[in-house]
C-alpha cells in the first residue's frame, strides 16, 4: 500500500488482476530471474525506536513532515513511499517490486487526518487506515458509499494497516475503494519537489498499477466534495467465497433523492472490469433521463462500457453477463 | 467429573488449556542454538534432465555452512513405492522438485546462496494429463519405475507411466450388462488440491558429531518418519530419534515423510548445528504434496426393479511426479470402487498415472470423496431417470449385511448401517418425494463409506504408567493435531480404571527414542487403535493393581474392583487407595510388594487378507468400515450461478460415540472442507510452463465463516464395532466424503443442471444454466416450426 514514486513496472499490465501467480519462487535456481531475493522480517533493528526491514541494503527512513518525506524521495533513487504495506510488502516478498528506500508515511500527522474541509467536503488523509474510515461519522452520515467500498477489502485487522490512498496508488482494476471515489467524484490532492496539484479522481487511473503519479509525487489527502453528499445505494460484488475475497465483478449503484434537480441523482461504478475501474456516465445520464425504468438499458450501457479479460477468478463473457446483472440489481434496489 | 460412564461424554480437551494459552509449542516455536536456516534449490522445469548441478559458488558465500545436492544421496524413499531421492539426480519431475538446499547462518544468506546454485536442465516434454500419460509412448516420468523397491501389494507397471493398478473382478459384468434392462454412463473429474493446513511444514534436523540424527518435525507420524529416514540415509534406526511437538493441522499432508530428509540432509553436512527448513504458504501449495487428481468413468447396467447389476468403474489417479504414497490411494479407491452399494457384477480399474504435476499424496478421505463424487452423482442420475426416488434407489442398493461389497467381503451385524443414515439425513432435510419444490431451491442426498487404508499389520502400542499421586500418565505416538486423541486416550482409560479424567495426563508428541510405537496418525485409525491398545494396557494395570491388593486385603482376586480412585472389596467394604499401590505397598512391619505400576500393550488388526491380485477379490481386505451419508439444501441464484449450502445434516454409524463434542467438531470441519473441496477449491497448474497459477491464499479459496452453512444437523448410529474399543470406529475422514457430491444432487433438483467436474463454481453453473436456456430455446423453435408445418398439411 504505497504512493509509489517511480511510475510502474508492472510488465504484466493486461492483467487484470494481481499477478501475484506469476511471481518467480525464491529458490528457483538460476534460470529464474528474482528482484527480491531476500526474506523480509519486520522487526527492530538497532536502538531507541528506530525501525527498519531487515534487508541488508534497504533503507527505511521515517519523516516526520510531508515536506521531509519529498526530500527523501528526491534523494534516493528507487524510494518509494509506504503507508500500511498491505499490498506493497507482498509485491516485494514476491520480488516485483525492489525498492531501495521505503519512506514510511505513517509517522506524519498531517497525513493521519480525516477532517472535514472549509467548503463542506471531507479530507482523508493518506495514512488514515480503512478501519478510521469506514466508522467516521461524516464518512456515515454524508458518504456511506464509501463506507460500503471500504467494508469489502479484506478483513478488519487487516483495514487497521490498509489505507484508502495505498488502495489507490496500488491502482488495482479490482479496488474496491475506487469505485467509491469515483462515484463521488473526489479529488486527490499530491505533492512533490515541483509543488502542489490536485487532480480528479477520474484522471488518475491510466492502467493495471498505473496511475497520473508523477516521479516523487506524493499523495497526501483524498477530498471528498461536499457537492458529493447524500448518495446511498449499494456496492454489489461477486467474489469466489463470501467473506474476504477480491472481487470478481464489482459494481456501484448509487442515488441521491432531493429536489436540487440541477444535481445529478445517480451514479454507477464498475471494479475488476476493465484495466481500471471505471464510471459509466452513458448508463447514469439515461436513468437521469428516464429514471428507474430505464434499468435495462442502462444495465446494457454498463456492459457495453466494460472490458473485462479472463483469468483465474472468472472468464470476461462471465464478468460482462454479471456487470448487467449486478446493475440491474442496484438499480431496482434504489427502485 | 465421575469417573464412571466417561466415555460418551462431552469431557473437555486435555490439551485445551495449552492450546489456548500458547503454552502449547508447535516446531516453529522451538529454540535452538546457533540455528541454520534453509533455502531450497528448486525446479523450474515440469521435466527436465539434470546435465549438472554446481555448488561451488554458493558455498563460498558468506554464511553459508552446507550445501547438499542429489549426487551425495542416492537412496531411494516413498513409504509404499521408493521412488524418490532426497534431491533430483538426474532428471526433475515437477516445478518445485527439489535439486539442492542450502543451510546458512540467516535466512537471507541462505537465499542468495540458493540463487548461487547453478543447475544445467536439458527440458523434457512434460505430461500433465492422465490421458497423455496412458497414451503410447508418452514420455516416461519415472524410465527406472521397473527398478525400484515396491511393497508387494502395490503394482507398478514397468515401461509405463502407471504406479499402480488394481483390478476389481467380480461376478461376470460383460454377461449382466448384456442383461441390463437400461444403462448409464458419464464422466467426472476431480482436480488437484491442497490441503492448507494452518501450520505449513517445517522440520529442523541435526547430527550430532557422534552421527547420531535428530529430527523435530510437524508431521502425522514419527515412527514413519524415522523409518524411512534410516531407509533413505543407510542408518540403522536406533541412531535416529525423532520429535513431534504439537501440529497445526496435517489433513494428510504431514502422512508419511516430506520435508525431512532435506533437512538431515543439510545437517548431515554440518555435524552438530541445528537446520531449520520451513517453507511459506507459497512453497507449501506446490512444493509439498497435493491431493491427486481423479478421471473417473461409470457404466451402471440396472433392471427393471431398480437393482444395479452391472458396474464398471475406471478410475484414472493423477499421481502428479512421485508415486511413493499415492499409489495406496490407488489401491484403496480400487478395493472400495463401489461406494456405500451392493453391485453383484464389477469391471473395477485404479489406475495411477504419474505426470510432472505436484506430487499427490495422502489428503483426508483418502481418495473416497473423489470416488464418491463420481458415483453418488451417477447413483442420484440412474434414479431420476428411471423415475425413482434417489433415496429409495439408495435403500435398494447400499450394502448392508448378508451382502457383498466388491472384494466379495460378505457384511455382517456388527458392519454399520448405512440404511440407517440415509433415513436419519434424508429426514432431517426433507427429501420425501412427494415434497414441495421451489424453484433454484434444491435438496440433495449422498452416501459415504471409508475403510483405513493401510498395511495389515500397521500397528499402535501405548505405555500407561503412574506417578507418586497416582497421576496416570499415557505415552501415546499417535499425533493430536486437532481431532482430540489426547482427549479420547484419556476418556478410555479413565472409564476402564474407574479414575478422574483429570488425574490423568497424555504425553501427546511423542519422541520415538522414549514412545511407544505407532505406524501413521491416518486412515480415522487413532481412537480406534490407540483406543485399543490403552483398554489393553488398563486392564493389565487393573490386573497389577488388583493382584497386590488381593494379597494386602487377603481376599480372592476376582472380588476385587477399581472404583473412584480405590481398588475395593465391595463384600466388606475395604479399599485401598490408589495412592498407596502405584509405587509397590508398604505393610505397617516395613516390607513392600507390587512396585511401580506400569504397562505396555499394542492393538494390530486381526485376521486381514491380502486381495487377489487379478480379481482383488478378498473376504476381508480391511479392519473395518465406518458408513455414513450427508444431504445438503441449497439454493441457487439463476443469474450468477453462485450456489449456497443452507443447511446440511450428517450422519454416520460410529460405533460408539466416545466424546459427543469433539466428534461433533470433527463433522463440523469435515463438511466446511467438503463444501471447500465442492465449490472453490482446485490447484491450477499452468500446462505450458508447469507452474501452479493460485499458488497463495489471495487465489486458492478456502471457506470462510461467511460460507459455513446456517445449519447443521450432525446425528449418530450406534452399531458397535466387534473389534472396536467400547464398539468405536473412525470417523475423522468420513465427514468430508459426501459432501460436494449432496451439493451437486441439489444443485440438479435446484435447476436440472449437473456439473460433472469439481469444484461446482458459481461460474459453471451460470454456464450451464445458459446452455440449458439455449437448449430449450432450440427445441421450443423446433416444436414452432413443427406446429407451423403441421398446421400447413392441414
Amino acid at each position: 500500500m504505497k504512493a509509489e514514486a517511480d511510475g510502474d513496472d508492472d510488465a504484466g499490465a493486461e492483467i487484470l488482476v494481481s499477478t501475484e501467480h506469476l511471481a518467480p519462487f525464491p529458490g528457483l535456481g538460476r534460470e529464474t530471474r528474482i528482484k527480491s531475493q531476500c526474506t523480509w522480517n519486520v522487526a527492530p533493528r538497532g536502538g531507541a525506536g528506530k525501525r527498519g526491514l531487515m534487508r541488508s541494503d534497504l533503507d527505511y527512513v521515517v519523516p516526520s513532515t510531508v515536506e521531509e518525506a519529498v526530500a527523501l524521495q528526491a534523494g534516493s533513487s528507487g524510494a518509494v513511499y509506504l503507508l500500511g504495506g498491505t499490498d506493497l510488502l507482498p509485491q516485494m516478498r514476491a520480488g516485483r517490486k525492489d525498492p531501495g528506500r521505503l519512506i514510511d508515511l505513517k509517522r506524519i500527522p498531517l497525513l493521519r487526518e480525516v477532517r472535514e474541509t472549509e467548503g463542506g467536503g471531507l479530507s482523508i488523509g493518506a495514512a488514515a487506515v480503512m478501519a478510521d474510515v469506514e466508522i467516521h461519522p461524516v464518512v456515515l452520515a454524508r458518504y456511506p458509499l464509501l463506507a460500503e467500498c471500504v467494508k469489502t477489502v479484506g478483513a478488519w485487522p487487516l483495514r487497521q494497516r490498509a489505507t484508502l490512498a495505498g488502495n489507490v496508488c496500488n491502482a488495482s482494476p479490482a479496488a474496491d475503494t475506487a469505485v467509491a471515489l469515483l462515484a463521488l467524484d473526489a479529488t486527490l490532492n499530491l505533492v512533490s519537489a515541483q509543488g502542489r496539484r490536485s487532480i480528479p479522481v477520474s484522471a488518475f487511473f491510466r492502467g493495471p498499477g498505473q496511475t497520473a503519479l508523477r516521479p516523487g509525487e506524493l499523495m497526501t489527502d483524498v477530498i471528498l466534495p461536499a457537492a458529493s453528499a447524500g448518495f446511498t445505494g449499494s456496492y454489489l460484488r461477486l467474489s469466489r467465497r463470501k467473506g474476504m475475497d477480491l472481487a470478481t465483478v464489482g459494481v456501484l449503484v448509487g442515488k441521491r433523492n432531493g429536489k436540487l434537480t440541477l444535481a445529478a441523482r445517480w451514479r454507477i461504478a464498475l471494479a475488476a472490469v476493465a484495466p481500471t475501474p471505471l464510471r459509466v456516465p452513458d448508463a447514469e445520464q439515461v436513468l437521469e433521463a428516464k429514471g428507474s425504468i430505464a434499468v435495462w438499458e442502462a444495465a446494457e450501457l454498463a456492459v457495453a462500457a466494460c472490458r473485462p479479460i479472463t483469468d483465474l477468478r472468472g472468464s470476461a463473457e462471465y464478468r460482462r453477463d454479471m456487470v448487467g446483472v449486478l446493475v440491474r440489481r442496484g438499480v431496482v434496489g434504489l427502485g | 467429573m465421575s469417573a464412571a460412564r466417561v466415555v460418551g461424554q462431552d469431557v473437555p480437551r486435555v490439551d485445551g488449556l495449552e492450546k489456548v494459552t500458547g503454552a502449547a509449542k508447535y516446531t516453529a516455536d522451538l529454540k535452538f542454538p546457533r540455528l541454520l536456516h534453509v533455502a531450497v534449490v528448486r525446479s523450474p522445469h515440469p521435466h527436465a534432465r539434470v546435465r549438472d548441478v554446481r555448488t561451488g559458488k554458493a558455498a563460498r558465500l558468506l554464511g553459508v555452512r552446507a550445501v547438499a545436492s542429489g549426487r551425495d544421496f542416492p537412496l531411494h524413499t516413498g513409504i509404499y513405492l521408493k521412488d524418490q531421492t532426497v534431491f533430483a539426480t538426474d532428471r526433475v519431475r515437477f516445478v518445485g522438485d527439489p535439486v539442492a538446499a542450502v543451510a546458512a547462518e540467516t535466512p537471507e544468506a541462505a537465499a542468495e546462496a540458493a540463487l548461487q546454485v547453478e543447475v544445467d536442465y536439458e527440458p523434457l516434454p512434460p505430461i500433465f494429463d492422465v490421458e497423455e500419460g496412458m497414451a503410447e509412448g508418452a514420455p516416461l516420468v519415472h524410465p527406472d519405475l521397473g527398478r525400484y523397491e515396491v511393497v508387494s501389494w502395490i503394482q507398478p507397471k514397468a515401461g509405463t507411466n502407471v504406479c499402480n493398478h488394481l483390478k476389481i473382478r467380480k461376478g461376470d459384468y460383460e454377461k449382466a450388462l448384456k442383461g441390463s434392462w437400461r444403462v448409464f454412463e458419464n464422466v467426472f473429474k476431480v482436480p488437484q488440491v491442497q490441503h492448507v493446513p494452518l501450520e505449513p511444514h517445517v522440520s529442523v534436523a541435526r547430527v550430532d558429531l557422534a552421527g547420531k540424527v535428530e529430527v523435530h518435525t510437524s508431521a502425522q507420524s514419527p515412527f514413519t518418519v524415522r523409518h524411512l529416514l534410516s531407509v533413505c540415509f543407510g542408518l540403522p534406526h536406533g541412531d535416529v530419534r525423532v520429535h513431534v511437538p504439537y501440529v497445526g493441522g496435517g489433513f494428510g499432508g504431514k502422512a508419511g515423510i516430506n520435508l525431512e530428509p532435506i533437512a538431515v540432509a543439510l545437517a548431515m553436512r554440518c555435524r552438530g548445528r541445528w537446520v531449520r527448513l520451513m517453507v511459506d504458504r507459497h512453497e507449501e501449495f506446490y512444493a509439498t504434496v497435493v491431493r491427486q487428481g481423479l478421471t473417473a468413468t461409470l457404466v451402471t447396467g440396472v433392471d427393471r426393479s431398480g437393482k444395479v447389476q452391472a458396474q464398471k468403474m475406471h478410475y484414472l489417479w493423477n499421481c502428479g511426479a512421485y508415486g511413493g504414497y499415492g499409489v495406496n490411494i490407488v489401491r484403496a479407491a480400487g478395493y472400495t470402487c463401489g461406494g456405500a452399494y451392493e453391485f453383484p457384477n464389477v469391471w473395477g480399474d485404479s489406475i495411477g498415472v504419474y505426470t510432472n504435476r505436484p506430487v499427490g499424496s495422502a489428503y483426508r478421505g483418502f481418495g473416497m470423496q473423489e470416488i464418491h463424487w463420481a458415483l453418488e452423482q451417477q447413483m442420484d442420475e440412474v434414479a431420476l431417470e428411471l423415475g425413482m426416488d434417489p433415496v429409495e434407489f439408495r435403500l435398494l442398493n447400499c450394502l448392508g449385511a448378508g451382502k457383498a461389497t466388491v472384494t466379495g467381503q460378505v457384511l455382517d451385524e456388527q458392519s454399520g448401517r448405512v440404511d440407517l443414515c440415509i433415513r436419519k439425513v434424508a429426514g432431517e432435510i426433507g427429501l420425501e418425494a412427494a415434497r414441495e419444490k421451489r424453484p433454484y431451491h434444491g435438496k440433495g442426498i449422498a452416501c459415504a463409506v471409508k475403510a483405513p487404508a493401510m498395511p495389515n499389520d500397521a500397528a499402535s502400542s501405548v505405555v500407561l504408567k503412574f506417578a507418586e499421586d497416582a497421576t496416570l500418565e499415557i505415552l501415546i505416538s499417535g499425533i493430536d493435531y486437532g481431532q482430540g486423541l489426547m482427549t479420547v486416550a484419556a476418556q478410555f482409560a479413565a472409564e476402564a480404571l474407574d479414575i478422574p479424567v483429570e488425574t490423568i495426563r497424555v504425553k501427546g508428541c511423542p519422541d520415538t527414542d522414549l514412545s511407544p510405537y505407532d505406524w501413521q496418525t491416518v486412515a480415522s485409525r487413532q481412537t480406534w487403535a490407540t483406543g485399543n491398545a490403552v483398554l489393553r494396557a488398563a486392564s493389565e494395570i487393573r490386573r497389577k493393581l488388583t493382584e497386590t491388593s488381593a494379597e494386602v486385603l487377603g481376599v480372592p482376586v476376582a472380588e476385587l474392583t477399581l472404583r473412584s480412585g480405590h481398588v475395593v472389596h465391595e463384600a466388606t467394604g475395604r479399599s485401598i487407595p490408589l495412592t498407596r499401590l502405584v509405587m509397590g505397598y508398604q505393610f505397617p512391619d516395613g516390607h513392600a510388594i507390587g512396585g511401580p505400576v506400569v504397562a505396555a500393550s499394542s492393538y494390530l488388526p486381526e485376521g486381514l487378507l491380502f486381495l487377489d491380485p487379478e480379481t482383488s477379490q478378498s473376504a476381508k481386505p480391511v479392519a473395518k468400515w465406518t458408513f455414513g451419508a450427508q444431504a445438503v439444501e441449497i439454493s441457487v441464484d439463476p443469474e450468477t450461478g453462485q450456489v449456497t449450502v443452507e443447511k446440511v445434516a450428517a450422519c454416520y454409524d460410529v460405533g460408539r460415540v466416545v466424546n459427543p463434542g469433539l466428534i461433533r467438531g470433527q463433522t463440523y470441519g469435515g463438511i466446511v472442507q467438503g463444501i471447500g473441496t465442492g465449490t472453490m477449491e482446485e490447484l491450477v497448474v499452468d500446462t505450458k510452463t508447469g507452474r501452479a497459477l493460485n499458488a497463495s491464499l489471495m487465489d486458492y479459496k478456502i471457506p470462510s465463516t461467511e460460507d459455513v452453512p446456517a445449519v447443521m444437523t450432525v446425528d449418530f448410529i450406534e452399531t458397535p464395532q466387534k473389534d472396536g474399543p467400547m464398539g468405536a470406529r473412525g470417523i475423522g475422514e468420513h465427514t468430508m466424503i459426501p459432501t460436494p457430491a449432496a451439493i451437486a444432487n441439489a444443485l440438479y433438483d435446484a435447476c436440472g443442471i449437473r456439473i460433472h467436474e469439481l469444484p461446482i463454481t458459481a461460474e459453471k453453473v451460470w454456464r450451464a444454466l445458459r446452455e440449458r436456456e439455449k437448449a430449450r430455446e432450440e427445441a421450443a423453435r423446433e416444436a414452432g416450426a413443427a406446429i407451423a408445418g403441421a398446421g400447413v398439411g392441414v
